[in-house]
C-alpha cells in the first residue's frame, strides 16, 4: 500500500515537472537560421575587381595546364569480320535407366475339370 | 517611426553610447588580424573566407574577401557586416568599392548624407541613406575606415523599417567597440 502511494506520488510530480518543463520550451525557441540572408548575400557581390587586378588568396590547387597541341588521333579499330566462335560441345543427356517391365502373367484358360463320376 | 529611427541612426559617432557589446571578435585576412570588434549579447555571428563566387548566368567568376555579419539571434530587421577588400588601401578605393556593391545592398539608394570622422581612432566615410529592399525601406549607414598597413574596413549597417529602434544603441555599441589589430 505505501509503495503504490510513493509510486502515485513520483508519477504525479513528473507529470507536473514535465508539463512546466515543455510551457518553458514556448517562445524561446530560435528560429532564423542562415539559408537566406539578403544582406550577407550583397556584401559578397561586388563588380569591383572587373576593373580592379586583385590577386585575392584564395586557398586552392593550382588547376594543371592542358597539354599543348592537338590531342593523338584515336586508334582505328580493325575493320573485318571477328574470328568464327568455337561451338560449344553438344552434350547429351545420359542414358536413361530402363524400367524393369513387368510382363503380364501368363493367361492360361481355365482348366475345366469335370466332375467326378458318381 | 522610419523618421525616429532615422535621426537615431543619424546620431551614430556623434553621441556617447553605453557600451552593450560584449563578446570581441577578430577579422583577420591570411592569418593577420586586421581590426575587431564586439558583439552584443544574444546576437549571432556568421564568417566566411576568401573565395571565389561566379555568377551562373553569365559565367562570370570574381574573387570576394572574408565577409562577417551580425545580427539579432531572433530579428532580421537589422544588421551589419564587415568586410576588409583585398588591393583597397584608401578610403577613396574604399568609396569605389561600395560604389560596386550598393546595388546589390539596397534599391534605389538615396544618399542622405557623407560624414568625415574617426572610429577607433582611424579616419573614417560615414555614408548615410535610405533604400528599399524586398519592398520594405531600409536605412542603411555605409563606413569606410582607413586601417594601418595600406587596408580599408568596409562596415554597413541596415536597419530595416519596423525595426526596434533599441537595435540603434546595439550597433553604436559595436561601431564603439571597433579597434584596429596592432
Amino acid at each position: 500500500m505505501t509503495s503504490k502511494l510513493i509510486r502515485r506520488t513520483f508519477l504525479a510530480l513528473s507529470l507536473g515537472a514535465a508539463s512546466f518543463t515543455l510551457s518553458a520550451c514556448d517562445g524561446v525557441t530560435v528560429g532564423v537560421g542562415y539559408g537566406y540572408d539578403p544582406f550577407y548575400d550583397s556584401l559578397l557581390w561586388n563588380d569591383y575587381y572587373h576593373d580592379v587586378d586583385v590577386d585575392i588568396d584564395v586557398d586552392r590547387p593550382v588547376r594543371p595546364r592542358p597539354p599543348e597541341g592537338r590531342p593523338p588521333a584515336r586508334p582505328v579499330p580493325p575493320i573485318g569480320k571477328p574470328p568464327a566462335r568455337p561451338r560449344p560441345p553438344v552434350a547429351k543427356p545420359p542414358a536413361r535407366p530402363r524400367p524393369p517391365v513387368a510382363r503380364p502373367p501368363t493367361a492360361r484358360p481355365p482348366i475345366h475339370r469335370p466332375s467326378p463320376r458318381r | 517611426m522610419f523618421l525616429r529611427l532615422s535621426s537615431a541612426f543619424a546620431a551614430i559617432w556623434l553621441s556617447a553610447v553605453p557600451a552593450l557589446a560584449e563578446t570581441p571578435v577578430t577579422y583577420t585576412d591570411n592569418g593577420r588580424a586586421l581590426f575587431s570588434f564586439s558583439v552584443p549579447d544574444f546576437w549571432a555571428v556568421r564568417t566566411g573566407g576568401p573565395r571565389e563566387i561566379e555568377d551562373t548566368e553569365l559565367g562570370d567568376p570574381r574573387a570576394v574577401a572574408r565577409v562577417m555579419g551580425v545580427r539579432p539571434v531572433t530579428d532580421d530587421t537589422v544588421w551589419i557586416g564587415f568586410v576588409s577588400p583585398a588591393g583597397v588601401a584608401s578610403i577613396d578605393g574604399g568609396l569605389r568599392y561600395l560604389q560596386d556593391i550598393d546595388k546589390f545592398l539596397v534599391k534605389s539608394p538615396v544618399v542622405s548624407d557623407t560624414v568625415s570622422t574617426r572610429i577607433g581612432g582611424l579616419p573614417a566615410q560615414v555614408i548615410r541613406g535610405t533604400g528599399t529592399r524586398e519592398g520594405r525601406g531600409v536605412n542603411f549607414t555605409a563606413t569606410v575606415i582607413d586601417l594601418p598597413r595600406d587596408r580599408v574596413a568596409v562596415a554597413v549597417a541596415v536597419l530595416r523599417d519596423g525595426a526596434d529602434p533599441a537595435y540603434v544603441d546595439d550597433l553604436n555599441a559595436v561601431f564603439d567597440s571597433f579597434q584596429a589589430a596592432r
